[in-house]
Formats: structure tokens, sequence, C-alpha cells
């Protein structure tokens, strides 16, 4: 019989394999002195790790989680999300609403109490292409339209 | 004190389960400290193994009214604790491994009576430990499962989500990994 794989002798160091298949590995194992050594270290490795200190709370962890336990567990339910209940909204949305509407009614105030109104083309005549009391450096330019005083 | 003594898992789940915090709090005496030391060594980093160790019992009180008597109580701990591990570690917050300090140096036991065999002794388990914590989180966690918590195939499985056949041949490559890794 050839070497097991390493897969085959992990499986036989846990009894881990059907019973046959257990023989027969078990009777290799007994005249291969490579098998026998390589079972030696899997069997090892275990025994070290098992025997590693272990790291421990060192506390009643039970005790510190108490007051985070308050509520019982409720069937069918994750732990409710404070941003999933719409009724957590509630203060908030009222809040912006009134804000906003506050803000409307400020504007309306600035603005005179009602619509806008457009000036006359005559009151926006700001931007004379010539200067009070310059000369015109083209006549299309400074030429004024029929409807302009 | 009671609840510790006498009450099985699941018979602690169940009551726990109707609202009854005591047995829920004996569970978590129980298991506190196996899946702190599985997290410590699978975070490298016992700060945030004591987060997730607390995340662990918190989210297994929320998830206790899905619990059936099914599923093994100590491998349906152990697959949380295993999940917000993993969820842990894809976050980036992997840390490098520590080497043992002094203090828990001084815990250890002292299994023989000259001064070489217990430094000898320190430095093979300081070997072991550097070497499972350079092995990948996926070879460590079957490892910590089998060798230390001495769970059967079919509770790794459980824990891992996976199935039989690749607990065998994952848990021969993490041991075949481990053993390169040692000092000769």
């Amino acid at each position: 019989m050839a070497c097991p794989h390493h897969d085959q002798l992990s499986a036989y160091a846990d009894q881990q394999l059907p019973p046959a298949e257990l023989a027969r590995l078990r009777g290799h194992a007994e005249v291969c002195p490579a098998c026998q050594q390589r079972l030696h270290d899997i069997t090892a490795l275990g025994q070290s790790l098992r025997a590693l200190p272990s790291p421990a709370l060192g506390f009643d962890l039970a005790a510190q989680l108490n007051d985070r336990l308050r509520a019982p567990p409720q069937p069918g339910r994750r732990p409710a999300l404070p941003w999933a209940d719409w009724r957590g909204w509630m203060p908030a949305g009222l809040g912006a609403g009134l804000a906003l509407a506050s803000g409307v009614w400020l504007g309306g105030l600035l603005l005179g109490g009602g619509m806008a109104h457009a000036p006359a083309a005559s009151q926006v005549r700001v931007f004379d292409p010539v200067p009070p009391g310059g000369l015109c450096a083209a006549a299309e330019l400074c030429r004024l339209s029929p409807g302009m005083p | 004190m009671g609840l510790d003594s006498h009450l099985q898992d699941e018979e602690c789940a169940a009551l726990a389960q109707q609202g009854d915090r005591a047995a829920f709090a004996a569970l978590v005496r129980r298991y506190q400290d196996r899946i702190y030391r599985f997290l410590v060594r699978l975070t490298r980093s016992p700060d945030d193994a004591l987060e997730l160790t607390q995340e662990t019992f918190l989210n297994a009180y929320q998830a206790l009214p899905r619990w059936t008597p099914q599923a093994r109580l100590s491998t349906w701990l152990f697959r949380i604790a295993r999940n917000l591990a993993f969820d842990w570690l894809r976050r980036g917050k992997r840390v490098a491994f520590v080497p043992l300090d002094e203090d828990e140096e001084a815990h250890y036991p002292d299994p023989a009576p000259g001064p070489d065999a217990v430094l000898e002794t320190l430095q093979r388990y300081q070997g072991l430990e550097a070497a499972l914590a350079r092995l990948p989180a996926e070879h460590r966690e079957i490892l910590l499962l089998r060798e230390i918590e001495e769970m059967p195939y079919e509770d790794i499985a459980a824990v891992l989500d996976l199935n039989l056949g690749t607990v065998k041949s994952r848990l021969a490559r993490a041991r075949a990994a481990l053993l390169n890794k040692l000092p000769r």
C-alpha cells in the first residue's frame, strides 16, 4: 500500500475514517516509519496546542451585560434601530416644516409683502456705453434705440 | 449558581427564550472564556476580542427566539462569534502579532523543576503562538475549533458552514501549514 495522503492521515489521527479504511491505514502505519513520524507530528501538534496557556476574561461578563439585557428577546425581531421607526422622526419633521414656513414668511416680508415688479427700462439704464461727458468711440454703439429716451 | 450546576445548555436556552435572564447569565458564564480565547487567537487583539465576546452574547440574546434545540448551543454561539470575528477581520482591523509579555508568561504553569526547562517551555509556547498567528485566519479557526475546543468534525462543519469533506481537507492543510511554520 502506498503512503496515504496527508488528509487521510489527519482524519486517521482524529479517528474520523470509516472502519474499513481505519483498519487499512492502521496496518500500513504499523510498518511505515515515515507515516508513523507524520502521525506522531500531528498528534504532538494537537497536544501542544491544548497545552497552551488559555487566556481568560477574568471577570463576570454576565454581570456586566446585565444592564444591556433589560429588554427581553422578542421573537422574529432584530433590535430596533433608532432610524427605523418613522415615529422617531416626527419631532424633527415638524421642526423642519416650521423652519421652512417661517423662512418663506420672512422672505415675503423683506420683499415688500407682494410680488416683485420689474422696473422700467429707463430706470435701469445705468450701463451706457459712453461714460458721462465722454466721446463716442463708435457711432453704432452710441446710437440710441428709438424706444429709449 | 444553581442554574450553572444542574441545567443543560439547551434547558438554559429554553428558559432564556422565555425571558429568564438568570438562565442566559448562566450560559454567558459557561461560555465566556471559551468564546474569548477563541476570539483572542483569531483576532490577535485582546481588546477587540473582549468587545467581540460581548457582541457575541448580545447578538445571541437577541437571536434567541430563532434558536431551536436542533442546533447545539455551543456550535451556535461559536458560529456567531466566528462571523463577528470575520466581519471584524474583513473591515481591515488586523493587528500585528504581539509577543507574549512578561505578565502573561508569569501565569504559565511550571512543568519542570529547573529554570532551563521553564525557559524551554516558554519558548515552545511562544513559538507555537507565533506560528499560529502567522497562519491564514481560515486555517487558524479550524485548528482552534478542533485542537483547542476539541469539537467533532460535525460541529466544526456547523460552525464554519462547511461540508464534512471540506472540514477534513482544510484541517489537514492547516495542520501541515502549522507544522511547517514551527521552529525545528
